[in-house]
């Protein structure tokens, strides 16, 4: 009977210790979930604390505590996401010497994830910094990214991208920059079609709204120029690339737009060259890596393969870019760091604009993203840029630079056509995400 | 018809690497009764090796210090982790060569960096024309070709005219009658692992070829696992027949697959399993494996 008292006794002791367990839990979900106000009448809740960051410049500021995801070790995009990560520390540290957001400070320091490229961890590692985290400084990738979406719009957690796909024009809580894949390949043909007289577009791309964007881009501009058109899904992995080899001999397109991982577009291009195939290669940023020049493939790549970038690569003159390099020192020049650089100037802005308008609470950081009509790039994208109160369609950034191989710049690449519009991407209504149409 | 000689001199070079990775499988597995899933990691780093040691050595001398290397890393792994596992369960070992896989990657992937790095083959890209026939063959494919030739010849030769080739065979045979004969078998079991190795660090070398080495290129060896079925898991002939024909497969079915639109972009990837299955449906222990019977 005593041993039979004990075990009820331990059950109950067992039940409350675990209500008292998710009673907590349940707190710490919430934790900061209700909104504060402080002695300077700024309204706060997640992510933003009184006390000063761990790396703080001024001890006597606040802390706000913005959160990166990025494919940090073993993912098909590492070498430009290290870099990515690299510049917006600088970025954040820059501002925070500069006198930070009103009377806080920034920190992209502490929550650092690597999501490996892949959508279940990217949702994990979000999942994880989530209850700490004002908003994302970056969150790499497009499907990675549509993992956490919902999620995002659910919570009012703003984020800037580290990728390019056209349905974050449509998305309040992303800040993204410069032109979408679909318009950047709106402007590859535009340039392939003025430069090569091309009449024919293969477009060899991956699954998922970083390659599908890309290729619809194509195939909206082939339609509207009266060039045949056909598009091939391919997988990541150079030795996966066979089949793309294959329906690029067979068809034997002008030009050939690539959207995958550097070495899967290496084995492309230089597979495809040594087969005996004389087309124009064009590849969106992500394609590209400068170790590639010492690779079989560089012939092929410095004959035959040129790139399009959303904006002005490291090495130009702009105060963005002068800025970035004083601020990185002497590492060796990457594009990763640029496009880092220039994704942190909107979340800049809007933080600014929510602090001015006395509301830092994630809800009022949406709603400062929705009144921005423009972003202070310093000159790394044409004025006007970073218009989020106007709409996918007006909004939308259209520029973009065509860089080719060169053995002799900084980045691997030589800039062939600066910042440009084509006609085509000028002319076309942004009325959904692009993917949609391939 | 030149297109399809040339998918299936392709073929046959990819394949060679396939065979070589098969071979290992089937070594580790005849030996111990042990399916190694470490084979991926050691391909990964016998290449790694050589992208460092190309500059200082050459690439042939390159090549074979990392397949010695490899070949070391591989009877460490096995007297450490694997060896202490005698008797167990081959289900708990085969698990155990995961955790392997995954350790051996985390601290190769530190050696790749951010960049992809380069084998420094001398092929390239380049191509060779076959005289008379108007076909064009990679060099890098001749290259696997006939290196994974040379090192059957002198497997077979090795397992055929060697005390120590007997003395496996035994073991693969038999081993508690081996042991009985005097047969150590803890040395085959090291010898099996050492040469798993080498054969890995040679075939990581070859996929890398005219290519790069990256953190994703592992993945290559896990066609070898279709391979060994479809030749049968405890034949060395049927690695090398499965690995070529799975490479000439392979293929085929990416230069012709515009031919059928409906099956997809890219349906050259699972023509390996594809090919596994068709060919389990009829022989369940793979085109050369040995037919296993129990009484019941």
């Amino acid at each position: 009977m005593g041993r039979h008292r004990s075990s009820i006794s331990d059950v109950r002791r067992i039940g409350s210790g675990t209500l008292a367990l998710l009673l907590c839990g349940a707190l710490v979900a919430c934790r900061g979930g209700d909104a504060e106000t402080d002695a300077s009448g700024l309204k706060t809740d997640v992510g933003v604390t009184s006390e000063p960051c761990p790396e703080a410049v001024d001890k006597n500021k606040g802390c706000i505590y913005l959160g990166i995801i990025s494919d940090l070790t073993e993912g098909p995009f590492r070498a430009l996401a290290v870099p990515i990560t690299d510049a917006q520390k600088a970025f954040w540290k820059r501002v925070n010497t500069a006198g930070g957001i009103g009377d806080h400070e920034v920190d992209v320091t502490r929550y650092i994830r690597d999501n490996k490229y892949n959508p279940q961890t990217h949702n994990q590692v979000y999942q994880e910094i989530k209850p700490n985290v004002l908003a994302l400084a970056q969150t790499l990738g497009s499907p990675t990214t549509a993992a956490i979406l919902a999620d995002m719009k659910a919570s009012n957690v703003v984020a800037a991208p580290a990728a390019w796909t056209s349905a974050y024009a449509f998305e309040d809580v992303i800040v993204e920059s410069g032109a979408n894949y679909c318009l950047e390949s709106m402007n590859a043909l535009d340039y392939a079609r003025e430069a090569y007289g091309v009449k024919s577009v293969l477009a060899v791309h991956l699954a998922g709204d970083y390659g599908d964007d890309a290729a619809a881009g194509a195939k909206l501009a082939a339609q509207s120029l009266g060039l045949t058109f056909n598009a091939v899904k391919t997988d990541s992995g150079a030795d996966k690339q066979a089949g793309a080899i294959g329906a690029i001999l067979s068809g034997r397109p002008d030009l050939v737009i690539l959207t995958m991982g550097p070495a899967d577009a290496a084995a492309i291009v230089g597979q495809a060259a040594a087969r005996g195939f004389t087309g124009r290669f064009i590849g969106t940023s992500p394609t590209w890596n400068p170790a590639l020049l010492q690779s079989a493939a560089a012939p092929a790549l410095l004959a035959r393969y040129e790139q399009t970038a959303p904006w002005d690569s490291w090495g130009t003159d702009t105060p963005g870019h002068q800025a970035l390099r004083a601020a990185l020192g002497g590492v060796t020049p990457n594009e990763g760091y640029t496009s880092g650089w220039v994704w942190s100037y909107p979340m800049k802005a809007a933080l600014t604009k929510a602090v001015a308008g006395g509301d830092l609470t994630r809800a009022g950081l949406v709603a400062a993203v929705k009144s921005l009509t423009s972003v202070d790039y310093e000159g790394m994208l044409p004025a006007g840029a970073g218009n989020y109160a106007a709409g996918p369609n007006e909004g939308a950034v259209r520029v973009t630079a065509v860089y080719r191989p060169d053995r002799a710049a900084p980045t691997g690449t030589k800039q062939v056509r600066p910042l440009f519009t084509g006609p085509t991407a000028k002319a076309y209504t942004l009325d959904g995400p692009c993917y949609a149409k391939l | 018809m030149t297109e399809f000689l040339e998918s299936v001199l392709r073929g046959l070079g990819t394949g060679s690497v396939y065979a070589l990775l098969a071979l290992g499988f089937v070594i580790i597995y005849k030996a111990t009764r042990v399916i190694s899933f470490a084979q991926p990691a050691f391909m990964l780093a016998g290449a790694v090796l050589v992208t460092y040691l190309v500059g200082p050595v050459g690439f042939w001398l390159a090549v074979l210090i990392a397949a010695l290397l490899t070949a070391g890393l591989a009877l460490g792994v096995e007297r450490v982790a694997v060896r202490p596992m005698v008797g167990r369960p081959a289900f708990v070992v085969a698990i155990i060569t995961l955790g392997v896989d995954v350790a051996v990657r985390v601290v190769v992937n530190g050696f790749i960096g951010l960049d992809v790095r380069h084998v420094g083959d001398p092929w390239g890209l380049r191509t060779v024309a076959i005289p008379g026939t108007g076909i064009d063959l990679q060099q890098r494919h001749l290259g696997a070709f006939l290196t994974t030739a040379v090192l059957i010849a002198a497997l077979f030769a090795f397992f055929r005219f060697t005390r120590m080739g007997l003395a496996m065979r035994a073991a693969a045979y038999d081993q508690e009658a081996a042991l009985a004969q005097g047969v150590s078998v803890g040395a085959v079991f090291a010898l099996a692992w050492g040469l798993a190795g080498g054969l890995a660090a040679v075939a990581g070398t070859f996929a890398a070829a005219g290519a790069s080495v990256d953190a994703g290129l592992w993945l290559i060896a896990l066609t070898a696992l279709p391979v060994i079925i479809l030749g049968g898991l405890d034949s060395l002939p049927g690695a090398v027949v499965g690995g070529l024909a799975v490479g000439t497969i392979q293929e085929l079915a990416a230069s012709y697959q515009q031919h059928a639109p409906w099956l997809g972009g890219n349906v050259s990837v699972i023509t390996p399993y594809v090919l596994m299955l068709l060919v389990l449906l009829v022989r369940p222990y793979g085109l050369f494996g040995t037919r296993e019977v129990e009484r019941v």
